[in-house]
């Protein structure tokens, strides 16, 4: 098989619209996605992404969830392995290229680091702006007095946005982004992000990015607050660490466990602990 | 131009009929349909609102594969069924399962247990090497485990619906708005799965407001009970393969001012897991009140989808637009001339 599986001429354009991407932060580039033998909406979009520029020289992180053992982690990384025979690590430090769903990993990356994230509904207007060309046209006057009143109306019944994870961001003060689905606590960890951030989605055919050290906003009131997760208060069962984004586990006895949710994280602060 | 009369039609549907049996079916087996092809079985034992492995593959078989006319067959033979009674309510809780999984938490009470599935097979439809390593073991204990939202529930975070006081029977009534609830899950439960999926694929498009966590998903085999007619006790009469899904909405405001989750369920014959999700997600689209500020909703209109998701009548109207329909054209042919007449003779 082809390394990497796709066309040459499909990487060169995956490639292409990546680098429009990075050109310009937040602006949501359109491509051809291709049909990938896993499934639409399984992550296709960050798989093509990861495919187009991985090189032998790579060493690929994989991880869904924040673990790097779930299924459809470990199913991507199989697949990427059985076409690129590439390295892979489970160490966030030892990774050139990390793809997740729904996570950025709890240890910071690094300039010169990838971050491919998986993203189901790259446009951030869907909810309140259904037709495709409106959407453009609201994003070239970086017109987002919907998105706003939204957040208004949530706030006046709810107290805060209903939205709990992939939170809206305002990208380089010019476009709003949806972030993929990672929740509130990951999103600030975008802005200024020493690490490409690169997102993919390939049922909606879009490729966008955030560059190193762009700066990256949570669209929030100036008058209220950016609540993120909170757990506090609670430690990993399992390694101990607190001040983590961590797993609810509900066991037989009807209490809550918590865990970490990054379980790269959790081992290394398990090891340095045991060492 | 003229018509040419339609004549002879006896004929003509004689010799077309043998032209297709000649044409279209081969020799394949309603057996090997039941064991190579179960979950077009099960499709089809769902849409056609009868349990029956048997009758459905047959029903495959004489469609040549067309499974709308598949479930159309099998519609059509359950009108000559007599309705004998209604069962005990099934609660999905005391499956006997085979599969479940959560997406809501990482880990759950019982297990995520993924069980027979090929979600994370890697498609590819040349791939000559099979999978090195081959299990066999399997436990063969009976597995039975509550849904994984019940902690939720317990703690009194999900809204829960009205039960109705009658329980609807679709086949006998079809209700008029406002629908009674045991109707619609019916309706949804018979539902044409691609239809199903494509409204409930509008509400994660913008053209709603549902972004679902699958709380609970399972497959497996239900107890089906009744009340025996002459000695009153309860008695177990069939077991049905049945797949049965809970998702979770987003918050909500109640009557009460307390603030609660939403969830939706979806429940068919056989295995059919993107049907029963399907379901779950238009059902939270129709009970959820919506917040959305942008195009409306598709999905939360019972008009729209009890009356648009049903295959065997989709199917059916959509076809009957090959039948002749020269006198009604005639007429509208008529209408136009009139209106170009009106235009001052225009050619």
């Amino acid at each position: 098989m082809r390394f990497a599986f796709l066309d040459e001429d499909a990487k060169k354009e995956i490639r292409r619209a990546t680098l429009k991407a990075i050109a310009i932060p937040g602006y949501q580039v359109s491509f051809a996605s291709r049909e990938l033998p896993i499934a639409r909406g399984w992550g296709t979009g960050g798989l093509q992404v990861t495919l187009s520029i991985i090189t032998q020289k790579d060493s690929l992180k994989v991880i869904d969830q924040g673990c790097d053992g779930s299924v459809n982690a470990v199913n991507i990384r199989n697949f990427i392995t059985s076409v690129t025979n590439v390295e892979t690590t489970n160490e966030v430090d030892k990774a050139s290229i990390i793809q997740s769903r729904h996570r950025i990993p709890e240890k910071q990356m690094q300039e010169g680091q990838v971050l491919v994230l998986q993203v189901p509904e790259p446009e951030v207007l869907t909810n309140v702006e259904a037709n495709a060309s409106k959407q453009k046209i609201m994003h070239a006057n970086s017109d987002y007095a919907k998105l706003w009143v939204l957040l208004y109306e949530d706030t006046s019944q709810f107290g805060d946005s209903r939205i709990g994870n992939r939170y809206p961001v305002m990208v380089n003060d010019r476009y709003v982004m949806d972030p993929s689905p990672i929740p509130k606590y990951d999103t600030l960890n975008l802005d200024n992000s020493k690490a490409l951030v690169l997102l993919g989605a390939g049922r909606e055919k879009k490729i966008y990015a955030v560059p190193p050290y762009t700066k990256v906003e949570p669209l929030k009131f100036d008058d209220r607050e950016f609540k993120v997760e909170d757990f506090s208060g609670q430690k990993c069962q399992r390694c101990g660490a607190s001040g983590v984004y961590m797993d609810e586990v509900h066991v037989d006895n009807g209490k809550t466990l918590y865990y970490c949710n990054d379980t790269s994280y959790c081992d290394e602060f398990l090891e340095s602990r045991n060492a | 131009m003229g018509y040419v009369a339609v004549k002879g039609g006896e004929e003509a549907i004689k010799n077309s009929l043998s032209f297709y049996d000649e044409e279209f079916k081969g020799d394949i087996k309603p057996k090997d349909i039941r064991e190579s092809l179960s979950f077009a079985v099960d499709k089809i034992m769902s849409e056609g609102s009868l349990y029956s492995k048997k009758l459905s593959s047959v029903a495959i078989k004489k469609s040549a594969g067309d499974l709308l006319n598949a479930a159309f067959f099998l519609r059509a033979h359950r009108s000559s069924c007599a309705r004998v009674g209604m069962a005990k309510t099934i609660n999905t809780d005391d499956m006997r399962i085979i599969r479940r999984v959560s997406s809501a938490f990482k880990d759950i009470q019982g297990g995520q247990i993924l069980g027979p599935s090929n979600d994370y097979e890697v498609k590819l439809i040349l791939k000559k090497v099979a999978n090195k390593t081959i299990w066999s073991e399997f436990i063969s204990d009976d597995i039975f485990v509550e849904s994984a939202l019940k902690p939720l529930r317990n703690k009194g975070l999900i809204k829960e619906l009205k039960k109705d006081r009658e329980i609807a029977d679709i086949t006998r009534i079809f209700p008029n708005s406002p629908y009674p609830r045991s109707a619609v899950l019916q309706i949804m439960s018979r539902g044409e799965g691609g239809s199903m999926l494509a409204f409930a694929y509008t509400t994660m498009r913008g053209y709603g407001d549902v972004h679902p966590t699958i709380g609970d998903l399972r497959i497996g085999k239900c107890d089906v009970k009744f009340t025996h007619p002459f000695t009153s006790k309860e008695v177990k009469i069939a077991e049905i393969e049945s797949t049965s899904c809970e998702a979770v909405g987003t918050l909500e405001k109640q009557e009460d001012g307390s603030t609660k989750l939403t969830t939706g369920y979806g429940f068919c014959f056989g295995f059919n897991e993107t049907k029963a999700i399907s379901m779950a997600i238009l059902d939270i689209s129709l009970y959820s009140s919506s917040h959305s500020i942008g195009s409306g909703s598709i999905a939360s209109d019972f008009d729209m989808i009890l009356h648009h998701i049903d295959g065997v009548e989709s199917m059916g109207f959509t076809n009957h637009y090959k039948l002749p329909h020269y006198v009604t054209f005639q007429s509208n042919l008529q209408v136009l001339m009139n209106a170009k007449e009106h235009n001052g003779g225009e050619k």
